[in-house]
């Protein structure tokens, strides 16, 4: 075969070709005539005469010429089959696009290798950021709602962050500011829905008139408020949200003008609200606020305010401060701790969703390490192509593709591999946001709606598509480097990586083996994390309690006897149920909210210097809720239904943190009983301690505990309690019995809220376990990802060495003696990215805040751990290239040179 | 027809090659191969008469050339028409046709 190609390049001697065009033409017509001369001996011609027949092809001399001159003439962008002009480069692109598909589908593996990877890193990222967008980033479904902010007061003498706004400064903010167009108050309310059929608990909220201003919107039917009926003593009107509207009455726009009895009081309905007005959350009913500013009621109003066009959150709360401050000096009569109490202004979503944030940073920044994972696996991927390719890419230079030519066809090659990615991204992403979606908790606001985030997809797209080109190109802008000739004269397809190259590849395998172990131990550690919150004693039994909501219509329980007879003859009845071990009521189950007060301990500890009396967890309770809700009793006795209703009769009953606050030498909880405290204030009764009960975790089984003072309810016999049963059958069956109950007492009154003890408990960790779910999927996403990347590039170091292994094998070497030999290299790569990624994740951990719950983030076991679970998948990604290196057949190695 | 005229057959080679290499990439062997045993031998393409050609449309964009290495067998460079030659080849084919016929109505040749 060699000799024909000597005899064209004699021939071709003559028209004095480029090295390298030489070579590409004589092997060319060199194959040509080689296929000519075994035909013509097929016919039966003798060899020679065969030989001199094939040779005489050539002849002549001015086709030489010919070729010479269109060898050179060309262009590059001729090997796309166009010189110029628009629509040529269109072609020429299309042509790319063939030709990358064709070599796409030539190496499915790879591709597929490349594809996975680019598209999970993709789909994570688009998905959990499509969380983080739809709680953080989207607007509100208002008008301009960056002009939006929260207005309310704060306390910090009191370790309040926010205690609402009173009536006063509501008045005095919203008609004293500078900076704002408009500024709304509202406040909660609830109420016994009656009309045509069947009773509902309806949610209500009182507003000031122009909260629909504020928001710019329209009522859907009818008319808004007016700042008349806004006033005390004002009409009874009401709106309706469209929910209620389209459920209860079926969108008939004829409710207009109607009167709605709610909790027994007659309403007018004057309008039904847009289905946009969904702040505040969850209501069904707008009742006029209609707040007298010289009654002093308190702080309890939540309030939203429209900044004007260009005035900043800054500037509007330098305003309200200085209203604020001036009040205070002039010393307004009405107004009682206006020098404890400031105002606090800060956006929207920040005060509503504050305790995710954390949690989605750190999920963003999980999500981040696997995006960058993503890429630096398929950048090395990119990069062992690119080098058994250099030898494809020199030909081309050699035919006379420029650099330029190169690098498109490569940069389009990725690309193709990068958009296959992003679709297969983009579907697995919404497949994922569907999942988590469940998973969010019931307290989300309906404001906040989950929508894939298409453009975020596109971006991570890009960012992998982005690092997916440049290794691309990366080897070729090197390999174009390289001499031609050389390229072309080695004699098999062989070609090796250089020892930069190498190195270059070596560093990007440790370092996302780092990344993934300091993943992993973030995982771990939050996992633990959660493992703790969730064995944490809460301090009472969720198991087995059934929890429901009841609301006493004040006009028809307007006296405190007729409350406290009703939930005596409630407790009773419930209590009579069969399967009912004991039911009491509460002001607040545990996880169900608070409701404070300040307290005096009688002989207790003096305050530091900077030290503010705490607020106080106030409780109402019936006798029989400590039981029923599964609270120790450390110290003394429950009360009985002889305790509190006088003035003379009050006792209470304290938590451990209470005594530990205000007693801290007090030996034994018993030291307590029989001491006294009172409310703060001046002339205020003494109340005796009966007894001292262990915390319960109140706030949630992560939260502190605040010291706690149980009242018994006749004292503040409230309307709306919740009612708490402990049964010795399966709870859910005692629902429908506690119903009927209700209804025996009084036959308007609905339940609402109706919930597991255990479910409240469990809804209470979403968040966490929606983190730790998601934190440890994408750790794992991560070592798979890192397990991929070192299986591919010791694989191809193995099939790189394959030739060298045969010769040692040929000699001698023994296949354990090369399967070690290929190990140890392997595992040393995995060994400095685990000590990188064990420095990596000291040195992070602390980004992990809350969700650590306690731990240092230095906890040795996890770390050892992971770093064994990283380097057992190491090992089997190194194990089977290996296995393949010491099973190489020497006799096929040497061969195929 | 033994031997075809020279310039006739220069000025239709390009329309040959062209044809060839439409549906599917062939070499130049096998472009040379197809000629002849199409024409029943009365086409031949010499390598010196070939490639120049060959590589003529390929300086003009209309194919392209590229090395396809198979496994136990030597590399060779197919050709295949791109976009450009694939208009080209469409007019050339139309003016080929209206060029036979044109000639068969004058001669009384029928077009087959």
């Amino acid at each position: 075969m060699r000799d024909w190609r000597q005899i064209v390049r004699a021939r071709l001697a003559q028209g004095e070709f480029e090295g390298a065009i030489e070579i590409e033409i004589a092997e060319e017509l060199a194959y040509h005539l080689e296929r000519r001369y075994a035909e013509l001996l097929g016919t039966g011609l003798s060899e020679s005469a065969a030989r001199a027949a094939a040779i005489a092809e050539l002849d002549g001399r001015e086709w030489i010429e010919t070729v010479r001159r269109m060898r050179r003439a060309r262009p590059p962008a001729v090997v796309l089959g166009s010189s110029s002009g628009k629509g040529q480069l269109m072609a020429g692109w299309l042509h790319d696009v063939k030709i990358a598909w064709r070599s796409i589908r030539m190496k499915p593996g790879f591709s597929v290798m490349v594809i996975g990877m680019l598209a999970l890193g993709v789909a994570g990222n688009a998905a959990i950021f499509s969380v983080f967008n739809g709680l953080f980033l989207k607007p509100f479904p208002f008008d301009h709602p960056e002009r939006l902010i929260d207005v309310d007061e704060t306390a910090p003498q009191w370790n309040l962050k926010y205690v609402g706004v009173s009536n006063y400064d509501q008045d005095l903010w919203r008609n004293g500011n500078q900076t704002f167009e408009s500024m709304a108050f509202f406040t909660g309310a609830g109420g016994n829905l009656t009309g045509d059929g069947a009773v509902q608990r309806v949610r209500g909220a009182r507003v000031t008139w122009n909260l629909l201003d504020v928001l710019h919107l329209k009522p859907a039917v009818g008319r808004n408020f007016s700042p008349e009926e806004d006033k005390p003593k004002g009409p009874k009107v009401i709106m309706l949200s469209h929910t209620l509207w389209r459920q209860a009455f079926r969108g008939d726009p004829a409710i207009i003008g109607k009167v709605l009895k709610i909790s027994e009081q007659p309403y007018t309905v004057i309008g039904v609200l847009p289905a946009e007005a969904v702040l505040p959350d969850q209501v069904d009913v707008w009742l006029p606020l209609q707040p007298d500013p010289a009654q002093s009621t308190g702080w309890y109003l939540s309030g939203i305010g429209r900044l004007k066009p260009g005035v900043t959150v800054d500037r509007a709360r330098a305003d309200l401060r200085w209203l604020h401050a001036a009040v205070t000096v002039a010393k307004d009569s009405n107004v009682s701790h206006a020098d404890v109490t400031s105002p606090i202004l800060g956006p929207l979503r920040d005060r509503y969703l504050g305790p995710m944030r954390d949690i989605s940073n750190v999920l963003l920044i999980a999500v981040g390490a696997v995006l960058l994972i993503a890429c630096v696996n398929v950048a090395a991927l990119m990069m062992v192509r690119g080098s058994s390719r250099a030898r494809e890419i020199a030909i081309r230079s050699a035919i006379g593709a420029s650099r330029g030519r190169i690098v498109a066809q490569l940069l389009t090659e990725s690309l193709m591999l990068a958009v296959c990615a992003g679709i297969a991204g983009v579907l697995l992403g919404m497949g994922l946001l569907k999942a988590m979606i469940p998973l969010m908790p019931p307290q989300i606001p309906r404001w906040v709606s989950f929508q894939f985030d298409a453009r975020f997809a596109l971006f991570c797209i890009a960012i992998t598509g982005a690092a997916a080109m440049i290794f691309a190109v990366l080897p070729a802008i090197q390999s174009s480097g390289v001499p031609a000739r050389a390229a072309l004269q080695e004699s098999g397809t062989r070609s090796t990586l250089s020892r930069g190259r190498l190195f270059t590849l070596r560093s990007l395998v440790v370092g996302e083996v780092a990344l993934a172990l300091a993943l992993l131990v973030g995982a771990g550690l939050v996992l633990e994390g959660f493992r703790k919150v969730s064995q944490v004693d809460p301090g009472f039994r969720p198991e087995g309690v059934m929890t429901f909501g009841v609301g006493l219509p004040g006009v028809k329980y307007n006296k405190p006897e007729q409350v406290v007879s009703f939930y005596d003859r409630l407790t009773a009845e419930l209590r009579a149920i069969p399967g009912v071990k004991s039911a009491a009521v509460t002001s607040a189950p545990p996880l169900g909210g608070h409701s404070g007060n300040f307290f005096v301990a009688e002989g207790s500890r003096e305050l530091g210097p900077n030290e503010k009396n705490p607020v106080v967890l106030q409780v109402l309770i019936t006798p029989g809720y400590l039981e029923t809700i599964g609270i120790a009793t450390l110290a003394g006795r429950d009360f009985t239904p002889a305790d509190g209703g006088k003035p003379d009769n009050r006792v209470v009953i304290i938590n451990q943190s209470f005594l530990k606050q205000y007693w801290p030498d007090l030996k034994s909880p018993g030291d307590a009983v029989g001491r006294r405290i009172r409310y703060s204030g001046k002339d205020v009764r003494w109340m005796p301690i009966v007894a001292v009960v262990r915390d319960e975790k109140h706030y949630g089984l992560d939260e502190d505990m605040k010291p706690a003072v149980y009242v018994p309810f006749p004292d503040i016999p409230r309307t709306s309690m919740t009612a708490v049963i402990r049964g010795s059958v399966d709870p859910e069956t005692l629902t429908a019995p506690a119903r009927e109950a209700m209804r025996r007492i009084d036959a308007d009154l609905p339940m609402y809220e109706v919930r597991l003890l255990s479910q409240r408990v469990k809804e209470s960790l979403w968040a966490r376990r929606g983190a730790t779910w998601l934190f440890g999927a994408f750790s794992i996403v991560a070592l798979v990802l890192a397990g991929a990347g070192i299986y591919g590039v010791v694989s191809y170091a193995v099939t790189q060495r394959t030739h060298e292994i045969g010769i040692r094998m040929a000699l001698g070497a023994r296949p354990e003696r090369v399967l070690g030999e290929v190990l140890r290299g392997g595992m040393a790569m995995v060994g400095v990215g685990v000590l990188l990624g064990v420095g990596t994740a000291v040195a992070t951990a602390q980004l992990l805040g809350t969700l650590l719950f306690g731990m240092s983030g230095k906890e040795p076991w996890i770390y050892a751990a992971v770093a064994a679970g990283v380097l057992v998948v190491g090992l089997a990604a190194n194990l089977v290239p290996a296995r393949r290196a010491a099973s190489v057949d020497p006799m096929r190695a040497l061969r195929s040179e | 027809m033994q031997q075809t005229d020279r310039e006739l057959k220069k000025g239709s080679a390009e329309l040959l090659i062209l044809s060839l290499v439409d549906r599917r990439a062939r070499h130049g062997y096998e472009i040379a191969k197809e000629i002849e045993t199409r024409s029943a031998g009365a086409l031949k393409f010499k390598v010196a008469s070939l490639y120049p050609l060959l590589y003529r449309l390929e300086a003009r964009g209309w194919i392209v050339g590229t090395w396809v290495e198979r496994e136990g067998a030597r590399r060779c460079r197919f050709y295949k028409l791109t976009p450009a030659g694939r208009k080209i080849l469409a007019a050339q084919r139309e003016g080929w046709q209206k060029f036979v016929a044109a000639v068969g109505r004058i001669t009384g040749i029928e077009n087959a």
